[in-house]
């Protein structure tokens, strides 16, 4: 009874779904991303992807989606959290739910709103593709941008605001070599919330009626012509991205969150 | 304390066990004379009961309703007539590539329902089952597959096959149709939806559907670049011009997938979107104007329009049509040479095939079925006639011979002029509408074409194309592109290394002051 719960078996559970659910189906990902279709080794997959002007043009339409659908969730959600983790008044906690509110409901349903909505607006939905994927993804991510802002501006000790204008910096300044600074680490986790997700959320193109493809429509129509070679070799450049972009990013998780560079 | 828990402990272990052993024991021992099969069909598929009492089909030789789930239905019906407990284990699936991946991927069923190409591949794929020879009995009166399916589709089943083996063999065809338009009258005229080149008329730009599946939309798209030739008289008075229009329609040349890749990429531009399932319902919502579509899912969708005053109607191209099927077959990785399994199995095709169950199955998902229900009565000619005949006292009617489906007396040896019985007297309005897309007229039938499986290379050219025409062409980017996409990615490294070097800059300066 005594080994129980010593803490290296509270990790048992957390290994198995990992070894079940991550390592095994990497391992067969890989094992097809570079294997042909007559099992022979090579990278021949992946010269295919990046001589294709297709397959390479899906990839540069993924990235352009995605990095506008972070811009514009980063300019809406950075004055939100910011006039919110700020402002003095009391009913915060009752504006932060109805933000996280809508993602209790399956976007599905949401996207499915928004359609009409946007029809009533638009009229045909066909004509701005782009804008409209932009718009629903939006919706759909929003949340996952506010929440880490606000988290980290609410924890900035507000003293140093008041140290900073004692010095003799304006308001703007304040907010540019103290405030932006320190919060830097929310607007990175909520750009790798967004950014991340908007390169294969395909059912938001599907269902806003965009016919072209993103990483995530083109992984599945290799899946579903019965190319379990080409999705897998896709799905691991999209992993490859995103260690990229985590090492990036992360670079910056470690420290700073509470001391941050600009404290001086 | 430690006694107290231990008895606890064990008191719980026994309480486990005991009722791990009750729920063990029971199928254990029930399991020799209950046989479960597993059957696998496409969503809303067959009628699931539960119908409200207004909605009782009051034909002359008796009503039908539906009560229960008809795979309900059948175990009792099976413990009846055949007296052997039967559990059907009921499920669906979402497309033909859904269904063979979860078949590849090691999900078991016994019966399943995929079209007419799909049981080409798996056919040619040998992992079906042949029917035993008595479900080919007519004498036997609980064969009713058999015994009532229409000579037409019997006819087709008998003709066609696949390296070497017909698909009478081994599957039972359960609902059939064609490919049209399903249009709104008020704006489409009867003239733009008579050609498969509506799809690219710019009149109609982003008022479009079409389906988000390269088969229907590649046979869609040899019926428009062919099109000319279809319709030339030399064409259209070749003795062998069956022969020649499904040759065309299965032809899957590089040179055509390519003409077939310009075309598509026409259409995506001038089409409201490739849709998956919306289809029906942006229809009847009024969004698009027009919608490729199968003539069963127009029914229902004519319907629908109807419950809201809004009339849809439906067309099929002069051009040609695809002829299609879906049918049930078995499974040898599930049935597994187990005979008891096979005959539930085939006894289940029949249930589903009695008369008063295909009508059942017609009024619920708008299907066509199969049947035509020739050796047990004319139940569904009758339920045809109850659904579109016109009142007596109805203007403008036309007749309307739907023989080529019911008269056994057009086909085979003694292969006649008819009977003449299966004439209906309709409103003309019909010819448009859910009766003409039900049971399309026998001019329709005859300029159908049916779809077969492509196989190996001819499969992935078709494939590539696919994707090739939904992928965004990075030599679509023009100058600007490429300089708004440069400029982004400079700012981006730019600001990265800007922080980075601040930060560790910041750092340098600050670490004197950290006592150590």
């Amino acid at each position: 009874m005594k080994g129980m719960f010593q803490r290296k078996y509270l990790g048992i559970p957390y290994a198995l779904y990992l070894l079940v659910f991550v390592v095994l189906p990497l391992i067969v990902i890989v094992t097809y991303a570079f294997t042909d279709a007559e099992g022979n080794p090579g990278v021949g997959n992946f010269l295919n992807f990046f001589r294709d002007p297709n397959t390479l043009g899906t990839l540069v339409y993924s990235l352009v989606i995605a990095s506008v659908t972070t811009m514009v969730c980063l300019l809406i959600a950075y004055p939100t959290a910011y006039f919110l983790a700020m402002s003095s008044i009391r009913s915060k906690g009752a504006i932060i739910m109805l933000m996280i509110m809508p993602m209790w409901i399956n976007f599905t349903l949401r996207i499915t709103a928004l359609k009409e909505l946007l029809t009533m607006i638009e009229g045909n939905l066909a004509l701005h593709p782009f804008m409209n994927s932009v718009i629903g993804m939006t919706y759909d991510f929003l949340p996952f941008m506010i929440l880490p802002i606000y988290n980290q501006i609410s924890r900035i000790d507000k003293s140093l605001l008041e140290a900073a204008s004692d010095l003799g910096a304006d308001s703007r300044q304040a907010f540019l070599r103290v405030l932006l600074p320190l919060s830097m680490p929310g607007v990175i986790s909520g750009i790798s919330m967004v950014f991340l997700p908007a390169m294969t959320n395909y059912v938001v193109l599907d269902m806003l009626y965009n016919s072209t493809y993103i990483m995530g429509s083109l992984i599945g129509s290799y899946f579903s012509a019965y190319d379990w070679h080409g999705g897998s070799t896709i799905s691991l450049i999209l992993l490859a991205m995103i260690c990229i972009f985590t090492l990036l990013a992360g670079g910056d998780e470690n420290e700073g969150t509470v001391r941050g560079g600009s404290v001086l | 304390m430690m006694k107290k828990i231990s008895l606890r402990v064990l008191s719980f272990i026994g309480s486990v066990l005991l009722l791990v052993s009750s729920v063990g024991v029971i199928p254990v021992k029930a399991a020799d004379d209950v046989i479960t099969i597993r059957v696998c069909n496409w969503e809303e598929y067959i009628d699931e009961g539960g119908w409200g009492e207004d909605e009782v089909i009051d034909l002359e030789s008796g009503d039908i309703f539906g009560d229960a789930a008809l795979y309900e239905e059948f175990e009792d019906w099976y413990y009846e007539n055949y007296g052997q407990k039967v559990i059907v284990e009921y499920s669906c699936f979402g497309t033909n590539e859904e269904l063979y991946n979860m078949l590849t991927l090691g999900d078991e069923f016994d019966l399943v329902c995929p079209s007419e190409y799909m049981i080409m591949k798996l056919l040619a794929e040998d992992r079906l089952v042949p029917f035993t020879e008595d479900f080919f009995d007519e004498d036997n009166e609980l064969n009713y597959y058999y015994r009532n399916v229409s000579p037409f589709i019997r006819e087709v089943f008998e003709t066609n096959e696949i390296n070497g083996e017909y698909w009478d063999g081994y599957a039972a065809c359960y609902m059939w149709g064609v490919v049209g338009f399903l249009y709104n009258p008020e704006v489409l005229s009867e003239e733009d939806v008579s050609t498969w080149k509506l799809l690219v008329n710019e009149d109609y730009k982003c008022q479009i559907t079409i389906k988000d599946n390269v088969r229907d939309s590649y046979f869609a798209t040899l019926g428009a670049i062919k099109g000319d030739m279809f319709l030339s008289e030399e064409f259209l008075n070749d003795p062998d011009y069956h022969e020649r229009l499904e040759k065309e329609m299965n032809d899957t040349s590089p040179e055509t997938i390519a003409q077939a890749l310009e075309f598509l990429q026409k259409v995506k531009e001038n089409a409201y979107s490739f849709e998956t399932d919306s289809g029906k319902a942006d229809m009847v919502t009024g969004k698009v104007y027009s919608n490729l579509q199968w003539s069963g899912d127009a029914v229902y969708a004519m319907d629908q329009a109807d419950e809201e005053d809004f009339e849809l109607d439906f067309a099929v191209p002069e051009e040609c049509t695809n002829l299609w099927f879906d049918g049930w077959v078995m499974l040898k990785d599930g049935i597994d040479g187990n005979a008891d399994k096979q005959r539930a199995c085939q006894a289940f095709v029949n249930f589903l095939s009695r008369p008063d169950n295909a009508v059942r199955n017609m009024y619920y998902i708008g299907y066509t079925s199969s049947i035509a229900g020739g050796t047990d009565g004319d139940q569904i000619f009758e339920y045809v006639d109850w659904c579109y005949s016109a009142e007596e006292d109805e203007e403008d009617t036309i007749e309307y011979d739907l023989g080529y489906f019911f008269d056994d007396t057009l086909y085979g040896e003694d292969e006649g002029e008819g009977t003449g019985e299966y004439v209906l007297t309709v409103p003309e309005e019909q010819i448009r509408r859910q009766l003409f897309a039900q049971y399309p007229p026998r001019e329709v039938t005859d300029r159908s074409a049916i779809m077969r499986y492509f196989d190996g290379d001819a499969n992935a050219r078709i494939n590539q194309m696919w994707i090739n025409v939904r992928c965004y062409n990075i030599k679509k980017i023009n100058a600007a592109g490429w300089a708004a996409i440069i400029v982004a990615v400079v700012l981006i490294i730019a600001s990265t290394a800007w922080m980075k070097i601040k930060k560790s800059r910041n750092r340098s300066i600050r670490r004197p002051l950290r006592p150590q």
